[in-house]
């Protein structure tokens, strides 16, 4: 118990960022202190249980919407000559023509049949359904906190179907198999889950296409919510899952970032002057929106954090050059941002966002570029150089070690403050916030460790508490021995001498052996 | 190269391609004048209403068939060069431009192109660019070299002036044209309509069941 507080320790250091668990990894708050492949295997259980709730809220939804659904039509039914037993018949270019799915997925000889085959038999489906219903019971209180948010999800996702209507139940129908059939395939490498919801999506899109008769912009908007729904509810499963070493190469950017503290805007001849407010404004407001690209869990919402922080990027250029940002501006801006702003896990949101985005917003739209320029910064960073910073190699090397540190030598002159380093208060607002930030941390670490200090004198306290008792108690007992009286109990009535004095009606009868 | 396919019924008269093109060269031939040119119709103006030029798009209509064109501009500086894969992945064309004013210019183009080849294959649609013949006087490329190495590469040449607005419509009609062609082959090569294949879909050539190349230095392929 005592080892235990003092490993947990007062002052924040390298080791307290590391997963509780001691495996090396950085631990996590949101993963109560484990790293993602601790919280993994500790919570594994819960997911299962997740499941199931998404199940039996799915089924729930699906019931209402049913019965939403045919309190409608029921009245259509009436008028109009056998409408939903035609449906099947009126074409192919019906949702409701799904069960092809699978004979059309037969006919392709390039595809891994057997996959896609098992998410759209039925058979599979119940199975898989019955062996969810047998998951184990997790712990409450973190399955209700996800159940949350998915329950949210479920229910947008349900209502926006609603307004398909017949293909609406058959993307629901869809999707939630999907799901379920995922939930068996914990163990496929993650190329292989990518390629699972890459045909899931490839088939619904295929499906929506001819439903919608060649209108992209409706099947994008169906698939916007495809995607939403289900990559809610896969996202900690798929999400730097312990296959990849994506985890590994977090780590590894991380420490390299942090490495390369030292270089400067100019050395990456970015068009961003950070004397002017409104661009360091701009420049704040990128690195928080890509720090928070990390809080996601819908690769669209990510997407859209990248897209966020490079519009902000663009402005800052705009207004520094006063003309538009060309890619020779953009990557070295945005570059400079990555190395500012550090962002959590950048590997394994790169690694996600490009296994399980919609591939047609990755391949043409505006988000993919700026995804595809944040991908070339990371690759960047990871291989640059003395080269690529116009640098000699000794320099770098003097950079990278700590010897030296290229503001103070290059720019004496240039800092009004260069003779004492302490005590001044930088004029950059970035660094302004750093500051800020750390004085927010100092103030919380005190305070922990006050509280902290707080804890460990209950603790003593509660330690002391039984052992005062015990001592106490002991006392007492010496002062007052507790004397056990012979007594020789044996039969009831013998030896009582007194019985003869009873009244008749008591005294006890005496039988003759 | 199934991005330039968007899916689709087989009624192709009703449907929308959507294609990719990269603009490559070195710093300085005029690549974000090219596009500035051709998206906003202006040349070194104060006025160019865009926040940014990286990334522009452009809706066409070529013979009853829509076409949304998206341009991708990409880093010229040398130090940035190792990143061209992770740019020109799944691109349906590339824009290789140089300045006919300067001979190194061509030489990159030239690299690129070899580069472009030996990754992407035959399905790109390639566009050599010269540049600025507004200033023929200067021109330090011949003519007959460029296009003959044009045509030897199975690229095709244009002669641009992003300053005189110059060959540039016809460049980007001539371009989508090529893509479109390529597409369409790329459909009936596939046949009768049936779903587009995975492996296509994320622009992978399909080798029967072989590891399929993925470019090198690529940071996210995902290979
Ligand atoms: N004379 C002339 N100058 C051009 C032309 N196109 C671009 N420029 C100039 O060349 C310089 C570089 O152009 P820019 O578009 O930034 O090239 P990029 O680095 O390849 O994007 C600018 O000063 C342009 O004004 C052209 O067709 N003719
Ligand atoms: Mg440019
Ligand atoms: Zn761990």
């Amino acid at each position: 118990m005592s080892q235990r507080t003092e490993r947990r320790g007062i002052h924040v250091d390298q080791s307290d960022l590391l997963c509780k668990k001691g495996c090396g990894y950085y631990g996590n708050a949101a993963w109560q202190g484990l790293c993602s492949k601790c919280w993994r295997e500790e919570y594994q259980r819960v997911r299962q249980k997740q499941i199931q709730d998404d199940w039996a809220l799915a089924e729930k939804l699906q019931r209402e919407e049913e019965a939403a659904y045919a309190s409608v039509h029921g009245a259509q039914a009436l008028s109009h000559s056998q409408p939903a037993a035609s449906q099947p018949h009126t074409g192919h270019a019906s949702l409701g023509a799904f069960s092809k799915f699978e004979e059309k997925k037969t006919n392709e000889k390039t595809r891994k049949v057997t996959t896609v085959k098992k998410f759209f038999s039925p058979s599979s489906r119940t199975a898989s359904k019955k062996e969810t219903q047998e998951g184990k019971t997790p712990s409450p209180s973190i399955s209700r906190h996800a159940s949350f948010d998915t329950e949210q999800v479920s229910k947008d996702f349900v209502d926006f179907l609603k307004n398909l209507q017949k293909p609406g139940r058959e993307i629901h129908k869809q999707c939630r198999a999907f799901i379920v059939n995922m939930s068996s395939k914990k163990d496929l490498g993650a190329d292989e889950l990518s390629e699972c919801v890459q045909d899931f999506y490839q088939n619904l899109a295929d499906r929506l296409m001819s439903h919608f008769k060649g209108s992209s912009e409706s099947v994008e908007q169906v698939m916007d919510q495809v995607e939403k729904y289900i990559m809610t509810r896969l996202y900690k499963s798929v999400f730097c899952p312990e296959t990849t070493d994506d985890e590994k190469k977090d780590l590894a950017t991380q420490n390299r970032i942090r490495a390369l503290h030292w270089v400067t805007i100019e050395m990456l001849c970015v068009s961003m002057d950070e004397e002017i407010p409104e661009v360091s404004e701009n420049v704040v407001k990128a690195i928080t929106d890509v720090i928070e690209m990390d809080s996601k869990r819908v690769p669209r919402d990510k997407l859209a954090c990248i897209t966020r922080c490079s519009k902000h990027i663009f402005s800052a250029i705009r207004i520094t050059k006063n003309e538009p940002a060309s890619a020779d501006d953009f990557l070295p801006a945005l570059i400079y941002i990555v190395l500012k702003a550090n962002p959590p896990r950048l590997q394994s949101n790169i690694q996600y966002i490009t296994r399980f985005c919609n591939p047609s917003r990755l391949m043409t739209g505006e988000d993919g570029y700026y995804f595809t320029n944040l991908c070339c910064a990371a690759a960047f960073i990871e291989k640059l150089d003395a080269q690529s910073l116009n640098l000699s190699p000794e320099e770098f090397e003097r950079y990278m070690s700590g010897q030296a540190s290229p503001r103070l030598n290059n720019s004496e002159g240039e800092w009004p403050h260069s003779g004492s380093a302490v005590g001044v208060t930088p004029t950059n607002p970035v660094l302004a916030q750093l500051n800020h930030n750390l004085e927010m941390l100092s103030g919380l670490s005190s305070r922990q460790e006050s509280l902290m200090e707080a804890a460990q004198s209950l603790q003593a306290d509660l330690i002391a508490w039984p052992k005062n008792v015990q001592r106490e108690v002991n006392d007492i007992l010496e002062k007052y021995p507790l004397e056990i009286m012979s007594r020789t109990v044996s039969a009831i009535d013998a030896n009582n001498m007194d019985n003869d004095q009873l009244p008749p009606p008591l005294t006890p009868q005496v039988f003759a052996g | 190269m199934a991005a330039g396919g968007a899916g689709g019924n087989s009624g192709s008269g009703n449907r929308t391609y959507s294609f990719k093109v990269v603009l490559l060269g070195e710093g300085c031939v005029g690549k974000t004048s090219l596009v500035l040119r051709y998206c906003e119709n202006k040349f070194n103006d104060k006025h160019i209403t865009t926040l940014q030029a990286s990334f522009l798009t452009k809706k066409l209509n070529i013979t009853g068939k829509r076409v949304n064109l998206a341009i991708w501009d990409t880093a010229g500086q040398e130090r940035f060069h190792a990143l061209g894969p992770i740019y020109y992945r799944d691109s349906n064309g590339a824009i290789l431009v140089y300045d006919i004013t300067d001979e190194d210019s061509f030489q990159k183009v030239k690299n690129w192109v070899k580069e472009l080849r030996k990754m992407l294959g035959n399905e790109i649609c390639l566009c050599i660019v010269g540049n600025k013949i507004d200033l023929d006087k200067d021109r330090h490329v011949s003519v007959e070299e460029a296009e003959s190495y044009a045509e030897s590469v199975g690229a095709k040449h244009y002669h641009t002036s992003a300053k005189l607005n110059k060959g540039i419509e016809e460049l980007f009609l001539d371009l989508c044209k090529r893509m479109m062609e390529t597409a369409q082959a790329e459909e009936r090569l596939k046949g009768n309509g049936a779903s587009q294949s995975a492996s296509s879909r994320r622009g992978v050539q399909i080798v029967d069941d072989e590891p399929q190349a993925t470019p090198a230095g690529g940071c996210c392929s995902s290979g």
